[in-house]
């Protein structure tokens, strides 16, 4: 259980752009051979994301899943992770609603089970502890599904002009 | 020279008949080829359907387009979601443009919606995250909405709103036919929610006058002019476009189940430090 390893991946402001792409375009090359639905589109969720995470650090997790929370207005993982200094820490992550999820292709029960290992990326909460909001899931058959909106910045429409 | 001649008419036939086989993405767009919008047995436009609103993609759900979640990282998700949803410069009034600031500079943690609670119809109409119905019949049109799951009645055979009208998110519609456009006029807000997403807040003087057309089988062109005489100097418009989602079903979403945000974002606004943004900062591009 308890055998995951952290890999972090602290990436400049500049650099997340590429990480956007890259994650596009193996979504749609995942979408073209699964014919499964995944992606994000005009993301509004109940809540600004830059107000609680940082899009300017996220994060790539690997471990072993210890909960699923199916809950509105986010579900979310609990993943057992182990950082390089053998500590084991349990990360929760933050993800779209039960609802959202059935359409980016989770089936509860099916998709994901307690004891799989996986790989998450997702950016860092602001308030410092081990909670982060996930964006794409590497299951441990390779497949990835989209668990959470993009980040945003949160600085909202420019209001001065 | 006959044979050459009935080579090369064999050569070009079979490059005319490589050239018109469709290839697979033309297959694909001639599926969603246009197509009228139906009718109802009176006669008027047919709404009825489950669509998703803030896209502009015939078929599918569409999940391609990344990030409304207020601000938006790159340059082509930006672009991707002025395309969907327009809406003129914010005309607020000088106080209220300081108060909408504000909000910004807080990085929208003052979201009703992070306490779950909803907009009015041009915020909820231009959300692609969740699927929304119309339910027709010749004196009603109900809006079902997945996105807090709440609904808007409105009534086509009344000519003005009631008298007692209480203060409400979504307000009081009623709706007549001009032509194949469905008007809605909405008053009767409260004061707690945003029109519209990234702090374009309003008072309880908001009166919305809304326009449904269904130009063709996938798709109603929705615009809304907003007025709010306490907040704004003058009324300006938002629209988008809803697509038809066949095979799609409303689900389920009570917000206020398990919202944990609502605790962290008190705790936050004890240390601002840690999320404000610098107002002087670079707007994204």
């Amino acid at each position: 259980m308890l055998n995951g390893q952290v890999t972090c991946l602290r990436l400049k402001p500049a650099e997340t752009d590429e990480v956007y792409s890259i994650m596009r375009i193996r979504s749609v090359a995942f979408l073209l051979a699964a014919c499964v639905l995944i992606f994000g589109a005009r993301i509004e969720a109940h809540h600004s994301f830059g107000a609680e995470y940082d899009a300017e650090k996220p994060i790539t997790l690997k471990g072993t899943l210890t909960k699923i929370e199916w809950t509105n207005p986010h579900c979310h993982l609990y993943l057992n992770v182990k950082e390089t200094n053998g500590k084991i820490t349990n990360w929760k992550f933050e993800g779209y609603p039960p609802n959202v999820l059935a359409r980016t292709g989770f089936k509860k029960d099916v998709t994901l089970k307690v004891g799989d290992d996986l790989t998450v990326f997702a950016w860092l909460a602001r308030n410092g502890t081990a909670l982060a909001h996930a964006r794409e899931i590497t299951l441990a058959d390779g497949r990835k599904l989209y668990f959470g909106p993009p980040a945003g910045t949160g600085e909202g429409t420019p209001i001065v002009p | 020279m006959k044979h050459i001649l009935l080579i090369a008419t064999l050569v070009s036939s079979l490059a005319t008949a490589l050239l018109f086989v469709p290839s697979p993405s033309i297959q694909a767009q001639n599926r969603g080829a246009v197509r009228p919008a139906p009718r109802t047995l009176d006669g008027k436009p047919d709404f009825t359907g489950v669509y998703q609103g803030g896209s502009s993609k015939r078929g599918d759900w569409d999940f391609q387009v990344p990030s409304d979640q207020p601000g938006v990282p790159t340059a082509a998700t930006q672009a991707a979601v002025t395309s969907q949803a327009r809406r003129d410069p914010i005309p607020f009034q000088p106080w209220a443009r300081e108060k909408a600031q504000e909000y910004v500079n807080l990085r929208s943690i003052n979201d009703p919606t992070s306490r779950c609670l909803p907009g009015p119809s041009p915020r909820a109409n231009s959300v692609a995250l969740f699927p929304i119905q119309f339910v027709q019949t010749p004196k009603q049109i109900v809006i079902l909405y997945e996105y807090f799951n709440v609904f808007r009645l409105i009534p086509l055979d009344q000519k003005s709103h009631p008298d007692d009208l209480e203060p409400s998110f979504l307000g009081h519609s009623i709706g007549h036919w001009e032509g194949n456009t469905l008007v809605v006029d909405i008053v009767g807000f409260n004061d707690k929610g945003w029109v519209l997403s990234g702090g374009i807040f309003h008072s309880d003087a908001l009166h919305i006058t809304e326009r449904y057309t269904r130009v063709d089988y996938d798709t109603i062109n929705y615009e809304a002019t907003i007025e709010d005489k306490k907040v704004f100097t003058q009324p300006f418009k938002t629209s988008t476009t809803m697509m038809l989602r066949e095979g799609e079903r409303l689900r389920e979403y009570i917000c206020p189940e398990n919202n944990e945000d609502v605790l962290r974002l008190e705790k936050l606004l004890d240390s601002p430090e840690l999320f404000k943004r610098n107002p002087a900062a670079p707007k994204p591009q």
